[in-house]
Parts: structure tokens; C-alpha cells; sequence
């Protein structure tokens, strides 16, 4: 069974124009999933669609087999959702807010402060634990909304753009914990993001969507075989040593090649031919060239 | 099963700490009593106490309002019968509208403009729980407020009908007032802002609208004086009887509307 799954699913706010259509996805348990795509093509919808926060204009969707739209309560028990529109109280301390969401989760009174002590320290909150939210820094209030959506220990993770407001620090330690959970713990994680090294370091397939349409999904290898991204196999060589057919940037001498497996022919090759290699590499398509050269395909089109 | 389960019971409790750290609702949730409850009649006490019966003749038009048996009452008893059975049970309607409207703009209202809601609706408790957990919590507040008030306000005539030498207040009418009318207005007032809140974006401007709900209280009060009629118990209890008729049907149709996708526009 796919943790999630989505079939035509299309959501179109004011009758007119569509936010997303007829989205297709199905992403197996286990390991992070980048959804990626520029301002306003509709990963906020996707997942709020996949939570039961919007009901879907069309077609049909399932978190672990759960229907958002029928079991709104039975999706969000086993997911946790983070999202820049949900905020916490801003009243109340940073664990009164997690208390507060760990009881509204159905967890025993008893064990909620324990829970929420723990993340507290997970996430470099700890010495800020007893200050109002309102006065938490944005940053600070955005970890304390990734500790809210992990309070109930969800088997889904939905992430919003976890770490946009974040420094440095915090999103890696905050990118280490998701690692961890889709490793250690097994959890799925659904994560929208504009970072794209981040998310080429932690995801192990993607979604690239523009404009409400979903335009490749798969892993990183998928991916730039479907765009004809190749990989390069890279050479630096001696100084005057000019390879037939390659080019040079960086001083490294580079050529496209079909597959990794041609490398080692191609090595013994240029040996053969007497060249001088200090270092040879292989130099696959980063995930940023991928998902630029699908979303300009995609404008070119239109 | 519990009435209210644990969850719902940290709602409950969250939505108290909330009106009450808004200052606006907390003023009017101890103000607005305590004016209309408190203030105001230990002032008039005072004032027909301590002024010379010389100056309390323009009571003459007042008094023939009054029922045949209260006849007998001198000037400054029948001033204080009227402070306490025609002016008094009007703010004991305002209080307890006040006192809901403001919590619920708080609670339901405060709660969109913040966007907290999104996260609450983002647990596993039900919009019904929700909605539930949350009316309740803003019916127990206003009751709270109103109960305390009418205490201190009842302590407060009864040392009036002391120090005028009269009969104790309490009557079928009050009775019918504080525990029927009252409770009835109040859980109006919340369905009322709950329904509103769909509409008003800020906190402020749903206050505002809850003015059109106080109007027909101004009007009943306006009436009475004007010697229009008179309101009695069984008027009082027909009045409760259709107030919680009502209540029962906005309180479905308000619990229709509140769903997600409304919440959040
Ligand atoms: N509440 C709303 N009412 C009307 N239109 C909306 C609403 N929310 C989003 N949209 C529209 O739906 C489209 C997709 O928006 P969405 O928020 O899903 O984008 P996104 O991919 O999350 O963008 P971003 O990277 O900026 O967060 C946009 O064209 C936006 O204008
Ligand atoms: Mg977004």
C-alpha cells in the first residue's frame, strides 16, 4: 500500500481558474519525498488537500488508505502537519503549547509534558520553554511548530517549507531530525521546499509541479533521464592536454555520457591514448539544473 | 463515556486563559457586571437613601406603573421597587449577552484572525468536538461572570430591602430570569457570534455586529417604561421557552456551518 496517494485530484478556489490539476501521485512508505515547484503552483494546496483542510473540486485522495474528505480525525491521526498558515497560541508558553496539542491529540495528560520536554530539548528550544510564543522569535516559533506536528509521533509527516525562516543551524539540525525519523523510524515525510540543496541531500524521489500541474515525479535519476540531464564523466589532466570531443570548464575537461557504466571503457580508454589524469569523476546532474530545465520547459510550452 | 473528554476538557481550558488574557474581553467581562450590577444600584441606593424626600416628587408618574398592592410603599421604597424589579432584570439581560458575545468573538472570531484554528482543526479532535468544546467553554465563562454578579448584586439589594425596611427582592420573576432568560440569552449570544464569525474578518468588527443583538433588549426596555406591558413570570418563562426553541435550531445550523473550508477563507 502507498503511504499517500492521489488520483485526478484537482482543487480550484473560485470556480474559474484551477490551483491544481488532476494531480496523480503515489509515494510508498518510508523515506522523504520533495515536492518541489516555484511560488504559487500549488504544493500549499496539495497538501492542505492531503490533510483534509480543503475538500478536493475533484478526484480523490488516501494517506495510508485513510480518505481525507470521508476521516478528516482518522488522517490526522497518524499525520503530522506543519504548515506556515497554522499557527500556535501566542498567549501561552512554548510548552503550554505543546502540552495543549499533545492533550488535543488524544495523549494521556500524564505523559503530554514528558513528550513535549523532550522535543523541547530536541529542537534547541529548551531555555525558551517558559517564554510566551509571542515573544518567540520566527525561527524559534517555526521549530516549535515542527515539535507540534511531531507531538503524537505521526507515521506521515507533511512539511511545509520547514526551514525557510530558519538560520543555518537550526535547519540543519532541523533536516538531521527528519532525516532521522524517515530512517530510524520509518515515518513518510511529505516535504514542499524551496531549498533545493537541502532537499537533494534528504529526499530520496521528488515532484517538480508549476502551475498546478504535476510535471515529472520520481528519483533523482528519473528525473534527469526524463529532462535529458546526462551525466558527465569529468577528467583533469596535464596542463596543454587537449581530449578530442570534450569541453572545459572549471579545468576540468568534461563529456556527456549515457550511462555510469560507461565510465570505466571510457577511463581505460583515455589512458590507452596516453593522457596524463591527475582526477577522474563522474558529475551527475544536480537536482537544482533538473528541476530548472523542467520548469522552463513547461513555460516555454506555454 | 464522558460528557466532555479529556481533549475537549484542554480546550475548554485553553479558550478561558485566552478570553481572559485579551483584555478587552476581560474588561468587559468584569466592567460591564460590575457597572450594571454592582455601581450602579449601590448609587442609586445611596442617592434615594441620603436625599431629602422634598426632592423625589417627580416619582408621582413613575408610580402609577405600579401594581395595585404596592400602593402602600412610601416614596423612597417604591423608588428602590423600581430600581430592582423594572431596571435591574433589563441589565441582568444585557450582562449575560455581553458577557457571550465578547467571550465567543474572542474564542471563535479571535481564533480565525490568529490562525490558531487551522492547527486546531489540524488534531485529531472532530469540527463537531471543536465546535462543541468551544461552545461550552465560552457558555461556562459568560455563566461564571454572570452567576458572580448576580451574587453581589443580590447581596446588594438585600441590604437595600433592609435598610429601607422591605420585603426581600427574590420573586418568580428573578427566579425565572437568572435561571432560565439568562442562560437561555447567553448561549444565544455565543451561536449568534459563532454564526457572525463566518462573516466578520477582525475581532473588533464582530463586537460591533453584536450591537444588533442588544437592540431588541434596549427595545423591551424602552417598552416597559413607556408603560407598553408589563413583564411577569409566565411572560418571562414563554420568553425562555421560545429562546431555547431557538437556540436548539441556530445551534444545528451554526454547527452545519462550521466546517473547514469556511474557517478558513
Ligand atoms: N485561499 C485561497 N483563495 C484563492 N486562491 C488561492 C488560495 N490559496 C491559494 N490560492 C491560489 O492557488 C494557487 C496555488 O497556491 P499554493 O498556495 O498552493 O502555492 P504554493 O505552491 O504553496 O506556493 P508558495 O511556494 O508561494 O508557498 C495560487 O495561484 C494561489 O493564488
Ligand atoms: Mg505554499
Amino acid at each position: 500500500m502507498n503511504a499517500i496517494c492521489a488520483r485526478n485530484l484537482s482543487k480550484s478556489y473560485d470556480g474559474k481558474s484551477m490551483a491544481l490539476k488532476e494531480l496523480n501521485l503515489e509515494i510508498p512508505g518510508g523515506g522523504v519525498f520533495g515536492f518541489l515547484g516555484p511560488n504559487g503552483a500549488g504544493k500549499t494546496t496539495t497538501v492542505k488537500l492531503l490533510t483534509g483542510l480543503l475538500s478536493p473540486s475533484g478526484g480523490e485522495c488516501s494517506v495510508m488508505g485513510v480518505s481525507p474528505a470521508e476521516d478528516p480525525c482518522g488522517v490526522h491521526r497518524i499525520c503530522g502537519v506543519m504548515t506556515e498558515s497554522a499557527k500556535m497560541y501566542g498567549q501561552l508558553t512554548g510548552t503550554e503549547n505543546l502540552v495543549f496539542f499533545a492533550r488535543a491529540a488524544g495523549i494521556q495528560p500524564a505523559e503530554c509534558e514528558a513528550r513535549a520536554n523532550e522535543l523541547l530539548k530536541r529542537l534547541d528550544l529548551w531555555d525558551a520553554r517558559d517564554k510566551k510564543l509571542s515573544a518567540y522569535s520566527t525561527g524559534m516559533a517555526q521549530r516549535l511548530s515542527f515539535a507540534r506536528a511531531l507531538v503524537h509521533g505521526p507515521e506521515v509527516l507533511f512539511l511545509d517549507e520547514p526551514t525557510s525562516g530558519l538560520d543555518p543551524e537550526s535547519a540543519q539540525s532541523v533536516n538531521e531530525m527528519i532525516a532521522e525519523l524517515a530512517g530510524r523510524e520509518g515515518t513518510t515525510v511529505f516535504l514542499c521546499t524551496h531549498q533545493l540543496r537541502y532537499a537533494q541531500d534528504l529526499c530520496g524521489s521528488y515532484g517538480i509541479i508549476n502551475k498546478g500541474s504535476l510535471l515529472a515525479c520520481g528519483s533523482l535519476s528519473e528525473l534527469s533521464a526524463g529532462i535529458g540531464c546526462r551525466t558527465r564523466a569529468g577528467f583533469r589532466l596535464a596542463d596543454g592536454e587537449k581530449p578530442e570531443g570534450m569541453e572545459r570548464k572549471d579545468g576540468w575537461w568534461r563529456t556527456e555520457i549515457l550511462r555510469e557504466e560507461e565510465m570505466p571503457a571510457l577511463l581505460s580508454r583515455m589512458v590507452e591514448a596516453g593522457y596524463h589524469i591527475y582526477e577522474a569523476r563522474l558529475i551527475r546532474p544536480a537536482l537544482e539544473d533538473v528541476y530548472f530545465s523542467y520548469v522552463e520547459r513547461q513555460e516555454a510550452r506555454l | 463515556m464522558k460528557i466532555v473528554s479529556s481533549a475537549e476538557q484542554a480546550i475548554v481550558k485553553k479558550d478561558f486563559s485566552e478570553v481572559w488574557d485579551t483584555r478587552m474581553a476581560r474588561n468587559t467581562l468584569i466592567a460591564v457586571p460590575a457597572l450594571l450590577a454592582i455601581v450602579l444600584p449601590v448609587m442609586y441606593l445611596v442617592m434615594i437613601y441620603f436625599l431629602p424626600p422634598g426632592q423625589l416628587n417627580g416619582m408621582d408618574q413613575m408610580m402609577r406603573l405600579f401594581p395595585e398592592e404596592l400602593k402602600s410603599f412610601s416614596v423612597r421604597q417604591s423608588m428602590f421597587y423600581l430600581l430592582t424589579n423594572l431596571i435591574c432584570p433589563m441589565f441582568f439581560l444585557m450582562i449575560p449577552l455581553m458577557n457571550s458575545t465578547v467571550s465567543a468573538a474572542c474564542s471563535f472570531v479571535g481564533e480565525k484572525e490568529r490562525g490558531t484554528i487551522e492547527t486546531l482543526l489540524l488534531t485529531p479532535l472532530s469540527v463537531k468536538q471543536i465546535f462543541k468544546a468551544k461552545v461550552v467553554g465560552c457558555v461556562l465563562l459568560s455563566a461564571l461572570s454572570t452567576a458572580a454578579s448576580f451574587v453581589i448584586f443580590a447581596v446588594v439589594i438585600s441590604a437595600g430591602d433592609i435598610l429601607l425596611k422591605m420585603p426581600f427582592f427574590m420573586n418568580w420573576n428573578w427566579v425565572v430570569l437568572v435561571f432560565l432568560l439568562a442562560p437561555a440569552l447567553t448561549v444565544l449570544g455565543v451561536i449568534f457570534m459563532v454564526m457572525v464569525s463566518g462573516k466578520s474578518k477582525s475581532y473588533m468588527e464582530s463586537i460591533q455586529t453584536s450591537g444588533y443583538i442588544v437592540l431588541p433588549i434596549v427595545l423591551l426596555f424602552v417598552g416597559q417604561f413607556a408603560g407598553l406591558f408589563q413583564l411577569n413570570a409566565p411572560v418571562l418563562l414563554a420568553f425562555s421557552a421560545g429562546l431555547f426553541a431557538l437556540d436548539a435550531l441556530l445551534l444545528r445550523l451554526a454547527a452545519h456551518s462550521f466546517t473547514p473550508e469556511k474557517l478558513l477563507k
